[in-house]
């Protein structure tokens, strides 16, 4: 399947990668190492036309096609994956939704400030005991005549900590499984919505990645997105966008660790000569570039797909499969051809490594993402 | 009133390698709009919106710089509309071709106050295109720039020296060269991307603009640089006006002024 990227497109690429070294790769390192949400960004990428990538033009957004925000996120995870992420779940899991799934008022009261970065955008579907098994989520929501009440608790929710309009996905009816779930939007400062504190991590440190409680909630009625009872196909949707988005910022985390090596490589000197020289060396370079080109081949066909309005989720779930590990597998060997620096804070492979391993994990594992790939072979 | 700005659609330099001989290959260089450029077309759009102008841009190269990504690319910058000067014979044209070609797209613009460049091209750098571009127009140039600000039918400029800030003023129109700390860039937004390609580009050959048969002009010396022995006289500016008479008569004593 050939790719010719359209001007738009190759556009993206280049203005994107712009902001990110101008804006955002001077505090990469920092806010990794403090573990600090880069609030100071937001208004940045407001204004750049980032955070409103999913929503259309008469809400204030870009409207942008789904190849050329894969790009996007791919750019700024090349500098810095807490970024990509930020603007990923923002996007992909709550902009994308209201957009898809709002009624007309819903869109002209959330999409405006979620484009302007007056408001930022979460999602929360995972809870202590409902993981992989996202259909066990025991957080209700119960109907008192014009308004519904919500008990319960989420966790790991992405921008959790700053941000104004969260998705929340909860069991408004008695019916079992999968069908009594729904989706609400829920804005942050609602009496008996509480944000607790968030978790201390092992990589993508500068994201926000908190608890949720919810204790007698409420609500307005009006805040029910999409139909009562349609909440877990339309998490399902979010996602197979939203995988794209993830396998994308996988992408980037590789690409911005690959040429960190190459870098390296022609740099550094042993036994006489630039490490680059050795075989050894520029066989890792060579499966680095690779294993990136397939993924990104991966991500560009399910983008592609969605952006034609055809169906994409098992084509996401093959390309955020695949971009994961493979990001995990890069930047490893991104580190080995540093040698010991490479295992410092010194240089940025050893950050990329640890930012890697969650595309493995967040919006479905890889094991997850397997068994979606093989339903569609054995049903 | 229009601004110019002139652009060019250049290999960036970031991406040309240097062979062991020192020789420079931009073959595998992706090309882009000069980053200088970038900065003169922001600084255009500043002028343009306080003035209530149009800012035009004005690139002249081969076939490459009429390419839709070329023009997209300088209009995400913030230009309102392009002309582009593309021809096979612009190709790799020097600064004297470039700049008639340049000229006559300006004259033929019409209603141009102002013609805004940096000051010199990523990948040639000869910093001789602004100059010879207002000396066919017939039009003052001020180089080496770092502000400009449009009053009526004049600019002031400032330009940094090392003694402290230089001002100038003169009257439109004029050329202006721009140093490339004159404005911090700002990478064009996704609604700029997506605006580029609705806004107007004109292509012009050669022969529409009346040009026939270029050149770079006679080489007239071929005097090493370094020129004569310096004298090493300093004059002392506390008085301006006793200064400029002093290195006038020193001038007309060593025979550089009749
Ligand atoms: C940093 C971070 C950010 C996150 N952001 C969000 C967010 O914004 N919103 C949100 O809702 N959630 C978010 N999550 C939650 C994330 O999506 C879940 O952690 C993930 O889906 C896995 O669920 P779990 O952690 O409960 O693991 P479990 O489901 O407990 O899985 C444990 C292991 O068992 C495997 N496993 C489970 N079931 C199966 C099966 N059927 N077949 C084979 N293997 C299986 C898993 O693959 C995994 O290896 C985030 C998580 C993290 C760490």
């Amino acid at each position: 399947m050939p790719f010719q990227l359209t001007d738009e497109q190759v556009l993206t690429r280049d203005s994107v990668r712009e902001f990110a070294e101008a804006e955002i790769a001077p505090i990469a390192a920092e806010i990794d190492q403090n573990h600090r949400p880069p609030l100071e960004s937001i208004g940045k990428l407001a204004e750049a036309g980032l955070l409103g990538m999913l929503i259309p033009e008469e809400y204030g957004g870009a409207g942008l096609d789904a190849l050329s925000y894969a790009i996007a996120i791919e750019e700024l995870s090349r500098v810095c994956a807490t970024h990509g992420v930020l603007v990923e779940a923002h996007s992909s899991l709550c902009t994308w939704a209201i957009a898809h799934h709002g009624t007309e008022d819903q869109k002209r009261k959330y999409l405006p400030d979620l484009a302007s970065g007056e408001a930022v955008g979460a999602f929360g579907l995972t809870e202590p005991n409902a993981g992989s098994d996202a259909s066990s989520l025991a957080t209700t929501a119960v109907r008192d005549s014009d308004e519904f009440v919500l008990n319960g608790q989420k966790i790991f929710i992405t921008n959790g900590g700053f941000a104004k309009t969260f998705v929340i996905m909860a069991r408004s009816t008695d019916a079992p499984g999968v069908k009594g779930i729904s989706a609400f939007i829920v804005e942050r400062g609602r009496p008996g919505f509480e944000i607790l504190e968030p978790e201390r991590k092992m990589g993508i440190r500068g994201s926000s990645t908190t608890p949720l409680a919810f204790t007698g909630c409420r609500i307005p009625a009006a805040n029910l997105l999409g139909q009562e009872g349609a909440g877990f196909k339309i998490a399902m949707q979010i996602l197979d966008g939203g995988r794209t988005g993830i396998a994308a910022q996988a992408v980037g985390i590789a690409q911005g660790a690959f040429e960190a090596a190459c870098k390296y490589a022609k740099e550094r000197v042993q036994f006489g000569r630039p490490i680059a020289a050795l075989q050894a060396i520029q066989w890792l370079i060579a499966d680095m570039a690779v294993d990136i080109a397939a993924g990104r081949a991966l991500v560009y066909r399910a983008a592609d797909l969605e952006s034609r309005g055809e169906p994409h989720g098992q084509a996401a779930a093959m390309a955020k499969l695949f971009c994961g590990e493979m990001a995990t597998r890069v930047t490893g060997k991104a580190i080995q051809v540093h040698g010991g620096v490479g295992y410092t804070e010194a240089y940025p492979v050893e950050r990329a490594y640890r930012d890697a391993k969650i595309t493995e994990i967040y919006e479905g594992t890889s094991e997850i993402q397997r068994l979606v790939i093989a339903r569609h072979y054995l049903r | 009133m229009r601004i110019v700005v002139l652009h060019k659609w250049a290999p960036d330099p970031q991406e040309a390698t240097v062979g062991a001989d020192g020789s420079v290959d931009f073959s595998r260089a992706k090309a882009a709009v000069s980053d200088y450029d970038a900065v003169a077309i922001q600084c255009g759009r500043q002028l343009a919106d306080a003035a209530g102008a149009a800012l035009v841009g004005v690139s002249v190269g081969g076939e490459a710089a009429a390419r839709p990504v070329a023009t997209k690319s300088a209009l995400a910058r913030g230009l309102d509309e392009v002309v582009v000067v593309s021809d096979p014979e612009l190709e790799e044209a020097g600064s004297a071709r470039t700049a008639q070609a340049i000229a006559a797209a300006v004259a033929a613009l019409g209603d141009v106050g102002l013609v805004l460049a940096g000051d010199s091209s990523v990948d040639v750098g000869a910093r001789m295109v602004p100059a010879v571009v207002a000396g066919r127009l017939g039009w003052p140039v001020l180089a080496d720039v770092d502000s400009v600000a449009l009053a009526g039918g004049s600019v002031a400029v400032e330009r940094l020296a090392p003694e402290g800030v230089q001002s100038i003023s003169a009257a439109l129109p004029v050329v202006i060269a721009l140093t490339s700390e004159a404005v911090k860039t700002k990478a064009p937004g996704m609604k700029d991307v997506l605006g580029a390609g609705k806004k107007p580009v004109t292509v012009k050959s050669l022969a529409d603009l009346g040009l026939t048969a270029l050149s770079e002009g006679a080489v007239t010396s071929r005097a090493k640089l370094g020129g004569p022995a310096r004298k090493g006289v300093v004059i002392d500016t506390s008085d301006p006006a006793a200064a400029a008479a002093e290195l006038v008569d020193a001038l007309r004593a060593a025979g550089a002024l009749a």
